[in-house]
């Protein structure tokens, strides 16, 4: 039979206590959340130009609720970059994000059935501000006045508009 | 009122009115200077990087692969000269035989070098391909010119929507590629020009290329009515914002020209996806994709001013055969598109100035590299870099050939005062005090 003597034993206890030291730590429970969404007070807050690749993932969305695949950003934004007039690549690309069923935007009616809800929501999902009582008066009496004005034009006035490119 | 004030006061009004909508950009009421020219101006920046000895020389193999007996013009539509007759590897390839060696056959039944006016020597600003670019785009030396960066100096494109009062579609660059500052040459940062004198621009690659296919050819075509308050409603939102023109980020069309621009590109992406683009005839390289989309440009919008970049001579770098064949299909290409114009849009033919120039020559000796005939590649940046020539053909230019290998005559600035003068607005552009001094319209060199 083997002796162990006390030296021994001691030995052995440090380092076991070294190994369950290095090797188990603490499990650390990590919990993600959505950050609250910045409300800008005013569009005078907004100095910094959005890059291409900025704005399209922005946009996409905001359009269909899903982050865009990474190779058709690069290809978008190459697109956009090959362009001279951004507004016309813009609205391009934007009329043929509407093309695409999978599209997710209130329906025209909804948008008739309460208009100032409609129109504070689309500056709040554009431009991250409450619109201006000046703003609320245009747009409410504009989609009034104009039946053939739909939710589809709208957003692409505000999403093809200068503020918009800006944060 | 008093009835003699009240008549001299209506007058006033009445003649402010009619006269109003005529002030240029300027400011100015008329063009100031001189008669125009042409109507329309076409430049091609040829083509990446071009030796004199193997173009305008036609030394061919002479004088860069020290072998004898085998020079030759391989450029025919550009310029005079018998073809090589030896070591022919820059033409087309046929089965069986050795790769190129059957030339293009020669697109028009003259050089363009006999048609109007030759420099065959002119000093370039740079050995580099953007400070060149710079320099035929906006007649500055550009030396301060960074990479990644718009023009400092305006470009020609500006000084003519400034001055003679064109509108963006009448002015187009079109690009060969998105990488280093291409995309950014249609219009500079300077604080009296800038974005809102700025050319339209395409780079056909990227634009019509299959990039352009998978996201923009699935666009919707709105009709005028429902384009009508989207931009009524986008023009709100944009005075709304007031955006300084010191943050402008992009060149500005009218409603109606972005209309336009739209169906145009919807209709070329029908036209492509049913192969109706005309193209060059000997050629598919991405120069003569450039090109053809140039054409089909200048078919739509016949714009007064539109120039175009090609760049696949700069494979000279590390395979001079290829350097060669590119050289070869520049000249076919850059033939095509003067050809085009003549036979296929009548509102420019015979009304057109048609200009070529490289924006950079190249060394005078080789470097190391070895392409598969072991003949040895050249990159640019000494003395014969800064050698280059410049073709001018079309109304009212005079058919002339000035200076020679001994005698340099003119320099790359010299073209932007020379468009200046086409469209006769030389005092503005000259006086703007961006334009190299030395550097003066062609027409006053000959």
């Amino acid at each position: 039979m083997r002796n162990f003597n006390t030296k021994h034993i001691i030995k052995v206890a440090i380092f076991n206590i070294l190994i369950i030291n290095i090797y188990c730590t603490k499990e650390i429970h990590v919990q993600y959340q959505v950050n609250s969404a910045y409300i800008y007070e005013s569009k005078a807050q907004k100095f910094k130009n959005k890059n291409e690749a900025e704005y399209i993932s922005i946009l996409y969305t905001g359009l269909y609720q899903k982050a865009i695949d990474p190779m058709e950003l690069f290809q978008a934004q190459s697109v956009l970059y090959s362009i001279g007039d951004q507004n016309v690549a813009k609205e391009m690309l934007l009329s043929g994000y509407f093309n695409n069923p999978k599209i997710i935007i209130p329906s025209n009616a909804e948008m008739r059935n309460d208009i100032p809800s409609f129109i504070t929501e689309t500056y709040k999902r554009f431009y991250l501000r409450y619109p201006s009582e000046a703003e609320k008066v245009y747009f409410t009496n504009y989609i009034k006045n104009n039946p053939e004005v739909t939710v589809e034009l709208i957003y692409t006035s505000f999403s093809t508009s200068d503020e918009y490119s800006f944060y | 009122m008093r009835r003699k004030e009240f008549i001299k006061k209506s007058t006033l009004t009445v003649g402010a009115g009619i006269v109003a909508p005529y002030i240029l950009p300027s400011g100015r009421l008329f063009a100031k200077s001189g008669i125009e020219k042409a109507e329309h101006v076409v430049m091609v920046m040829f083509a990446g990087g071009v030796r004199q000895q193997e173009s305008i020389l036609g030394r061919y193999l002479e004088d860069s692969q020290g072998v004898s007996g085998v020079a030759g013009n391989i450029m025919p539509n550009l310029f005079n000269g018998n073809a090589p007759t030896k070591k022919i590897v820059y033409g087309q390839d046929i089965p069986g035989q050795t790769r190129g060696s059957d030339p293009i056959p020669r697109l028009l039944s003259d050089a363009l070098a006999n048609k109007g006016m030759t420099f065959n020597e002119v000093r370039a600003q740079s050995a580099g391909h953007y400070v060149g670019l710079n320099t035929l785009l906006t007649g500055s030396i550009s030396t301060a010119q960074g990479l990644k960066t718009r023009p400092l100096s305006p470009t020609i494109f500006e000084y003519l929507r400034k001055h003679r009062g064109f509108k963006a579609t009448d002015c187009w660059f079109v690009g060969n590629g998105i990488g280093n500052s291409t995309p950014l040459l249609n219009a500079s940062t300077n604080e009296n020009y800038g974005l809102n004198f700025g050319a339209n621009m395409f780079i056909p690659p990227i634009t019509f290329g299959s990039y352009g296919q998978n996201t923009l050819s699935n666009s919707k075509a709105y009709s005028n009515n429902e384009l009508k308050p989207m931009y009524e409603m986008k023009n709100f939102l944009n005075n709304s914002f007031a955006l300084e023109n010191s943050r402008q980020t992009t060149i500005k069309n009218t409603d109606d020209e972005r209309t336009h621009i739209k169906e145009f590109m919807r209709a070329t992406y029908t036209k492509q996806s049913l192969g109706q683009i005309s193209m060059p005839p000997a050629v598919s390289s991405t120069d003569a994709f450039n090109v053809a989309y140039s054409a089909e440009i200048l078919k739509e919008f016949k714009p007064r001013m539109l120039a175009v970049n090609i760049s696949e001579v700069d494979g000279c770098h590390s395979n001079f055969t290829g350097y060669l064949r590119s050289l070869h299909r520049a000249d076919h290409i850059t033939a095509w598109l003067y050809d085009y114009i003549q036979n296929n849009i009548p509102e420019m033919k015979d009304n057109t100035v048609f200009i070529v120039a490289p924006e950079c020559g190249r060394n005078l000796n080789p470097n190391p590299i070895l392409d598969e005939n072991d003949w040895m590649a050249f990159d640019h940046s000494d003395a014969n870099s800064l050698r280059v020539w410049s073709l001018m053909v079309g109304k009212n230019v005079p058919k002339v050939s000035v200076g020679s290998e001994g005698n340099p005559i003119g320099r790359l600035t010299d073209l932007v005062p020379t468009i200046a003068d086409i469209f006769g607005v030389y005092d503005d552009v000259m006086n703007s005090g961006y334009i190299d001094p030395m550097a003066m319209s062609q027409f006053l060199r000959v």
